[in-house]
């Protein structure tokens, strides 16, 4: 088993290992349910500290990717694995990477301090100090107040917050984040994608981001990788070299536009080999 | 198994108030019927012993209300102790179930077939083994009361979000503590309906146990009522035992609304 991972990474640490070793290594990852291939020959590093956003069609097993780095499947044999320079199966990181999937998944029947502490609660930790430590978080995320209301009281946009504050409150230094803002409109979720750097860069965990919104994968990403059609590869890996911190107006800019004009085009090649012959 | 969490607690004055508005609508909607029927049976004249006017009935629990009283606390013990022995039992072999698909497959089969079985088949076994105690009936109120119970926790356990399971498991948490804080909560609301029935039939199984053989209990005064030829008498027992019922029917609700305050299913 691994041991629990350090919160902080302090300079001097993150010297010693210079060139820092990724966190996250996956070489030539494949999964197949069956007769179908979800992914295919995956390659993908992830640096601590590292923002890296996943962008591909629908159907190009992100969600694939994503179940096995949270540990919930194993992927194909031949597939590598490599979590903080060790190789793991994936069950080994049940419990060691934070893993936030699509829907917020509350528990109707506890109240938003009780939903954020429950995997606090798993891990056995005393219930009234991850309670008060919750407390102390609310405000960051925009829940102060609502501390003692239920899933039901609140909105979506509030909800998905609680979900966060609850993937930021299992203290790994991974993250997984799947396509957490998908359900919520526009506006909303603009917001939700600035209030997101805000908290990343005051925790600097490292997150890997899945979305189908080019946008928000350039907005939010260190590096965007576009998968391809199913069986889901890496087709593209581009840097976003914008400046953080990052404000609205940077959408509009020319460097935006011309990093998601090569991200779009991409995109639209493996969306025209699901689509494509059949629709002319 | 542990309840639900402190959440029950914090409750606004407001709906609390709120739980009892419906119970006094009901009682306002059963007094109105009563004073329907009695005026209903004057017009027409019916004849007491067809059908006895309400206040007849009601005059007869207030000259004997002693009767009436241990009688409902006769039954109304022999349901409470069947009921609960039968809804613990219940969950717990539910639970059971659902965590050993061994026992659910071998099992569970007996306990269909076993209800086939109708419980007045049953009844005169139960007194020779138990003797004319309110453990027989109370061993009938049981056999009555666990088997809907049981296939409501394994039907509620199996509507839980697979997605949550997962999210679970990915916090590192053991099925135990799945089953504890994720499976059981969610099977709560499927609890609580098999309850209901549960109580409805736990009670006519007590009154018809006591048809067995006993001396105090709303089912003996039932029969003293029929071979009597007492018809006043005989809705009097019915009379109890309907409010009786409602009684139970109502702690269950009220609990019900206390311990699955979310609504059953997830917003």
């Amino acid at each position: 088993m691994m041991t629990r991972p350090q919160t902080d990474f302090t300079a001097a640490e993150a010297a010693m290992t210079e060139p820092a070793e990724p966190i996250l290594d996956l070489r030539n990852l494949s999964k197949t349910f069956g007769e179908v291939q979800a992914i295919k020959g995956v390659d993908l590093k992830v640096q601590p500290g590292e923002f890296v956003t996943v962008v591909g069609p629908s159907g190009c097993g992100k969600s694939t990717l994503f179940n096995i780095v949270s540990g919930l499947e194993e992927p194909d044999s031949g597939s590598v694995l490599r979590f903080e320079g060790r190789s793991v199966m994936a069950r080994d990181l049940l419990g060691n990477v934070s893993f936030m999937p699509q829907r917020d998944l509350l528990l109707a029947w506890r109240n938003v301090i009780d939903n954020a502490i429950l995997p606090l609660e798993i891990e056995g930790a005393n219930r009234a100090e991850a309670r008060k430590e919750a407390e102390r978080m609310l405000p960051e995320f925009g829940l102060a107040g609502f501390a003692k209301q239920y899933p039901h009281e609140l909105s979506g946009g509030m909800r998905q917050r609680v979900a966060l504050m609850r993937t930021f409150m299992f203290k790994r230094d991974l993250m997984l984040l799947d396509e957490p803002f998908g359900a919520l409109d526009a506006l909303t979720r603009t917001m939700m994608q600035r209030w997101l750097l805000d908290v990343w860069q005051k925790h600097r965990r490292t997150v890997l981001f899945i979305t189908h919104d080019v946008d928000e994968a350039i907005f939010l990403g260190d590096r965007v990788l576009v998968m391809t059609a199913r069986p889901g590869a890496i087709k593209l890996e581009r840097k976003v070299d914008l400046p953080r911190p990052r404000n609205a107006d940077l959408v509009t800019s020319p460097e935006f536009i011309a990093l998601k004009r090569d991200l779009l085009d991409a995109i639209e090649e493996e969306s025209m080999k699901t689509f494509g012959p059949s629709s002319h | 198994m542990t309840a639900i969490p402190a959440s029950a607690g914090a409750f606004p004055a407001a709906r609390r108030f709120g739980a009892v508005l419906p119970l006094l609508r009901g009682l306002l909607a059963l007094a109105a019927v009563l004073v329907a029927v009695e005026l209903i049976i004057l017009a027409f004249g019916i004849r007491p012993y067809v059908l006895p006017r309400p206040s007849m009935v009601l005059e007869a629990i207030l000259r004997t209300p002693a009767a009436y009283r241990d009688a409902i606390l006769r039954t109304g013990t022999e349901v409470l102790l069947g009921f609960g022995a039968g809804a613990l039992f219940g969950v717990w072999i539910g639970v059971a179930f659902s965590r050993l698909r061994f026992l659910r497959e071998t099992v569970f089969p007996i306990f269909i077939v076993s209800q086939t079985i109708p419980v007045i088949a049953f009844g005169a076994l139960v007194v020779m083994w138990f003797g004319n105690t309110i453990l027989a009936k109370a061993v009938i109120v049981f056999y009555l009361t666990f088997f809907p119970v049981t296939v409501n926790t394994l039907l509620g356990m199996r509507t839980v979000d697979q997605k949550q399971v997962q999210l679970m498991q990915s916090f590192g948490a053991s099925d135990a503590v799945i089953m504890r804080k994720l499976r059981f909560p969610t099977a709560l609301p499927h609890i609580f309906v098999a309850l209901r029935i549960a109580s409805a039939l736990g009670l006519s199984g007590a009154v018809v146990g006591e048809w067995f053989g006993d001396t105090t209990g709303l089912g003996v005064l039932l029969l003293q009522g029929m071979y009597a030829e007492n018809m006043v008498a005989i809705w009097a027992a019915i009379l109890c035992a309907a409010a009786l019922g409602i009684a139970f029917f109502s702690a269950i609700g009220w609990a019900e609304k206390r311990i699955v305050f979310w609504g059953g299913e997830t917003a």
